[in-house]
């Protein structure tokens, strides 16, 4: 435990995911002092792949990734959730996961690295829908680039296939190569369809990269990259500690101190696993503790002087909560073996429901035509048609080279009365409280949500497929957005473009929770670009004070 | 490693300061040669093979301005700058000059080179081979107008004129001579594997005095944590069983399947000359590798590529999986699955390509010294030639895929041999720590 005296910094940033650790990076290589708290520990890579091979149902994201009882992250999605508690009409589309721990969730991601579109950034003026953010796609188009490289991300060359989000630089990596599955598919969508099949931006090594090697397709992103092909938090973790940052694990934030005016923010307050409690000062602070984490922190720092919580005199802290709300059918094949399961989980997307003028009345989606391993499902399949000994292998061979996942993630709409709020039942060892959500499925969504039946419908009837398989209901997508909502009104927002909080001059948020709209791709690319333009807003007042 | 302080001691007594002697010859410059074609293409190939870039360039800086840090026993060496800039460079070389500091290790102000600059070697290079070189470099190579630090030795390594008389002792190449390009396999073969390439600068062991053992010649020895193995023609110590094939294969792409890859000081040398040469090069190298004399090793008793096979890798899986905040250290195996089976295989197969290499049949892991496999897995593997861009993470203290503590590679290292190689060679902690110190 590091002695008091020292826990002073130029910046203290909650949170060493992606955005914490990359303006921790950035900040510390502009000499600048920083500390991150971490509320979870440290981890490494060689337990998350021995985990991973000792799982018993390897798609499960969260399983390698067992929680420590001071920094409790949610179970699998759609699993009884004793942490993340959800209520409300669609409580089973939020049951979102996320991992408190050094480097993040993005220890188990695909990897998808989308720039929004213009228009996700306008969705107000442009279609009349949910609110426009305060900052446009070329505010933050140069620190997309500076994502891209801190990440390392792949794409296709826009000259051959243009992504709609336009580019001063070239992606840092040439794209992947096209997998046999997607290539069938492609060409099936290409020869039968209006629609096209792009390369997904991956931020997966396509050649070696920053010292680590190239994907070799071993089509377990998630849950874990055995060989750190693949962008993970940890990374910038380990380059902003070499320039100087100090991270410090097992710190879980409870307390925002102000000074008397309410204006500026003094210092943080962190327990250690034995409730021990320290308390951090700065110049300035960036909460980086993810959408949920983040908005329960300010919630939890409520007070006399703040009676609804931090940075919340708009009182939409913990509102507007959006998400990709999934919709997913797996099919059998009636067509050629596709033999998903080599390369990367995900990498090809039918782009054509992203934008247009529908957007009016309806939200926009990606299609993925999902290229994982299918045995675990063509084996229960097979099981289940009775089918037994050497006609069971071959059903399993045949069922497992031609299953096709699809599944869509449709934009919702912010909505501030889709609400965390802290539990009044739960709380963890600290006696901190879990998060709680109220979630009902914008119109807009659930509209978005059938157009996607339909269209998988007709790629099901195109494909001659069979033993349909769809996900009940609606399911998260664990791209939670909007509890500290971003906006130029303080009344209605909670923070404004460049994520500074309306209240105190020096707090900052770094996280998908500023999100005005819940935009039309992956959101982790926003989260970083945003998070690298606060950490720039912070080095020129920095070097201004 | 020997304790060399001791010999320069006993060399600096010994050395005599030669004084300067430089020919006021004028050098050659673009506008004042008819440029042959054919004497640059020469030139810029005999760079090549000779490796001049691997230590005149600092990775990610400007070709031939020098700036590398070379370890050698008698401490850092910083290469020079030999881009054709006036004042940085050599671009006041005379070829006369030039061909003093190639062959002869002298510079054009009469100072001693380092040995490290193989100049042991090139003295063998051919008056024809020196004069394209020079016209190459002085053409075709862009000036870079900054000198890299200076090299500074301590005490007595630091002294330059020791180094005269060290090479009045030490044994240098025969010059050749004529047109070697019309040599037959045999002597092009030695031509470029000894003036050019310079195996025997890394292979072959030194003596006392720091000068080539000939009577080890390319029989192996340590370089910088790496061992560069014999290459003789035995068929147990060296690489005797391979084919002419394999060895092409092994120079073209760094990689000859069962047998060994390249990595470390290797990997460079394939990556910036020995893939770049011509088939009939390459062969000309094997043929005379082949003839090489045998020299056993004496720890080296069976080939070092003859060990092993695919394991039924027994299930090691448990029930349920760790917190996340427990890194309890694994033991050998467990270490092996969760860092190496991804690529290498649970069996040890490597992959069906062989771009990650099976661990059986492979030099490094059936070698009785330890030292390649621990340094691999200390320094990964970074290797780009026509053939593929070969990347191994390291697993060093510095790696951002996975920190191993110098015990879980002692584990690991111990695991793979005594799995896949030669035995168990009971390597521990504090030896690996021998390999990383200081870096």
């Amino acid at each position: 435990m590091p002695s008091e005296e020292n826990l002073s910094a130029d910046v203290v940033i909650v949170g060493s995911g992606v955005a914490g650790s990359s303006i921790a990076n950035e900040l510390a290589r502009a000499g600048i002092s920083v500390i991150v708290l971490e509320a979870g520990p440290r981890v490494d890579r060689q337990h998350f792949v021995e985990n991973f091979r000792n799982l018993e149902n390897k798609p499960s994201y969260q399983g390698p990734f067992p929680a420590v009882p001071w920094a409790r992250h949610p179970p699998d999605q759609q699993t009884p959730n004793d942490y993340l508690h959800t209520t409300g009409p669609n409580a089973e589309a939020y049951q979102q996961v996320y991992l408190r721990m050094m480097g993040g969730t993005t220890w188990h991601w695909a990897g998808c690295a989308w720039r929004y579109l213009p228009s996700d950034f306008e969705l107000k003026t442009r279609y009349g829908q949910g609110r426009d953010w305060a900052l446009t796609y070329d505010d933050l188009e140069p620190f997309y680039y500076q994502a891209e490289v801190m990440m390392g991300v792949c794409g296709p060359d826009p000259a051959v296939e243009d992504l709609g989000s336009p580019r001063k630089q070239p992606y840092p990596m040439d794209a992947l190569p096209i997998s046999y599955a997607a290539q069938q598919f492609r060409k099936l969508i290409q020869e039968k369809t209006p629609w096209r099949v792009v390369h997904e931006p991956q931020a997966r090594n396509t050649r070696p990269y920053d010292s680590r090697p190239t994907c070799e397709g071993h089509n377990n992103c998630m849950p874990i990259c055995p060989i750190g092909a693949m962008y993970n938090g940890s990374y910038s973790v380990y380059h902003a500690e070499a320039a100087g940052a100090k991270f410090i694990p097992n710190a879980v934030v409870y307390k925002i101190e102000r000074d008397s005016a309410n204006k500026r923010v003094t210092a943080v307050q962190y327990f250690d696993p034995d409730k021990g409690s320290h308390r951090v000062t700065g110049k300035y602070f960036v909460i980086a503790a993810h959408c949920i984490e983040t908005a329960k922190l300010l919630l939890l720092s409520a007070d006399e002087q703040s009676p609804d919580g931090v940075a919340n005199s708009s009182g939409h802290v913990g509102r507007n909560m959006m998400d990709h709300t999934g919709v997913q059918v797996t099919f059998i094949s009636g067509d050629q073996a596709l033999w998903p399961g080599r390369g990367p989980l995900e990498t090809n997307v039918i782009d054509n429901f992203r934008d247009g003028n529908w957007r009016t009345d309806r939200g926009a989606y990606l299609v993925h035509m999902v290229d994982d391993n299918q045995v675990d499902l063509a084996t229960q399949l097979a099981i289940s048609k009775g089918y037994v000994g050497r006609e069971l292998e071959e059903q399993i061979r045949y069922l497992a080279s031609h299953t096709v996942r699809l599944f869509s993630h449709n934009e919702a709409l912010p909505d501030p009365n889709n609400r965390l709020t802290l539990s009044k039942d739960h709380k963890d060892i600290l006696g901190i409280p879990h998060p709680e959500v109220y979630y009902k499925l914008p119109e807009y969504t659930v509209r978005s949500c059938e157009h996607t039946r339909y269209v998988f419908r007709d790629l099901i009837k195109l494909m001659h497929g069979t033993d349909e398989q769809w996900t009940p209901g609606y399911f998260p997508q664990d791209h939670p957005a909007g509890s500290t909502i971003m906006g130029t009104d303080p009344k209605d927002s909670v923070v404004d473009g460049h994520c500074r909080t309306h209240d105190h001059d020096n707090l900052f948020i770094a996280s998908s929770s500023v999100f005005s709209t819940v935009g039309t791709g992956n959101i982790t690319l926003t989260v970083a670009a945003l998070a690298l333009r606060v950490a720039d807003t912070l080095k020129k007042e920095l070097a201004h004070a | 490693m020997p304790d060399f302080s001791k010999t320069l001691r006993v060399l600096l007594s010994a050395s005599t300061v030669i004084g300067v002697c430089a020919l006021s010859q004028t050098p050659v410059h673009a506008e004042d040669a008819a440029l042959d074609q054919a004497v640059l293409d020469r030139g810029a190939y005999i760079a090549t093979a000779s490796d001049c870039i691997a230590c005149h360039t600092k990775p990610g800086s400007q070709p031939f301005a020098g700036g590398l840090k070379i370890a050698t026993p008698m401490g850092d060496v910083i290469s020079t700058n030999i881009t054709p800039d006036p004042d940085h460079g050599i671009g006041k070389y005379t070829e006369q000059d030039f061909e003093q500091a190639v062959r002869h290790g002298v510079r054009k102000d009469g100072a001693y080179l380092y040995p490290v600059m193989p100049y042991v070697s090139y003295a063998g290079m051919t008056d024809q081979d020196v004069h394209a070189l020079y016209v190459w470099f002085m053409h075709s190579v862009k000036p870079v107008a900054s000198a890299p630090a200076e090299t500074t030795l301590v005490f007595p390594a630091n002294m330059r004129s020791a180094m005269a008389a060290w090479n009045f002792v030490t044994t240098k190449e025969e010059p050749e001579s004529g047109d070697s390009s019309t040599y037959d396999p045999l002597r092009r073969g030695k031509y470029l594997t000894n003036a050019l390439e310079h195996c025997g600068t890394c292979h072959t062991p030194r003596n006392f005095m720091l000068s080539e053992k000939q009577d080890r010649y390319l029989a192996g020895t340590s370089l910088d944590g790496w061992y560069a193995p014999n290459i003789t023609s035995s068929k147990t110590g060296g690489i005797g069983n391979w084919s002419e094939d394999d060895i092409v294969a092994y120079l073209k792409t760094g990689h000859a399947n069962g047998h060994a890859q390249a990595a470390g000081p290797m990997a460079e040398a394939v990556e910036h000359s020995t893939s770049h040469l011509t088939d009939q090069d390459l062969h000309a190298i094997a043929t005379y590798i082949h003839q090489v004399p045998a020299m056993d090793d004496d720890m080296e008793h069976q080939a070092r590529d003859s060990f092993g096979k695919a394991i039924e890798a027994q299930d090691i899986r448990q029930s349920a999986p760790t917190r996340i905040d427990d890194l309890t250290e694994m033991d050998g195996q467990h270490a092996y699955d969760a860092n190496c089976a991804a690529c290498h295989g649970q069996t040890g197969m490597g992959t069906k390509d062989q771009y990650a290499p099976s661990l059986f049949h492979n030099s490094t892991v059936g070698s009785a010294r330890p030292d390649n496999l621990i340094m691999t897995i200390l320094h990964g593997v970074q290797r780009k030639t026509e053939a593929g861009d070969v990347s191994m993470p390291d697993f060093s203290g510095h790696s951002d895929v996975q920190r191993l503590s110098d015990a879980e590679i002692s584990k690991i290292v111990n695991y793979v041999m005594a799995t896949f190689g030669s035995g168990d060679p009971h390597v521990t902690a504090d030896q690996v720590a021998q390999f990383h110190k200081d870096k």
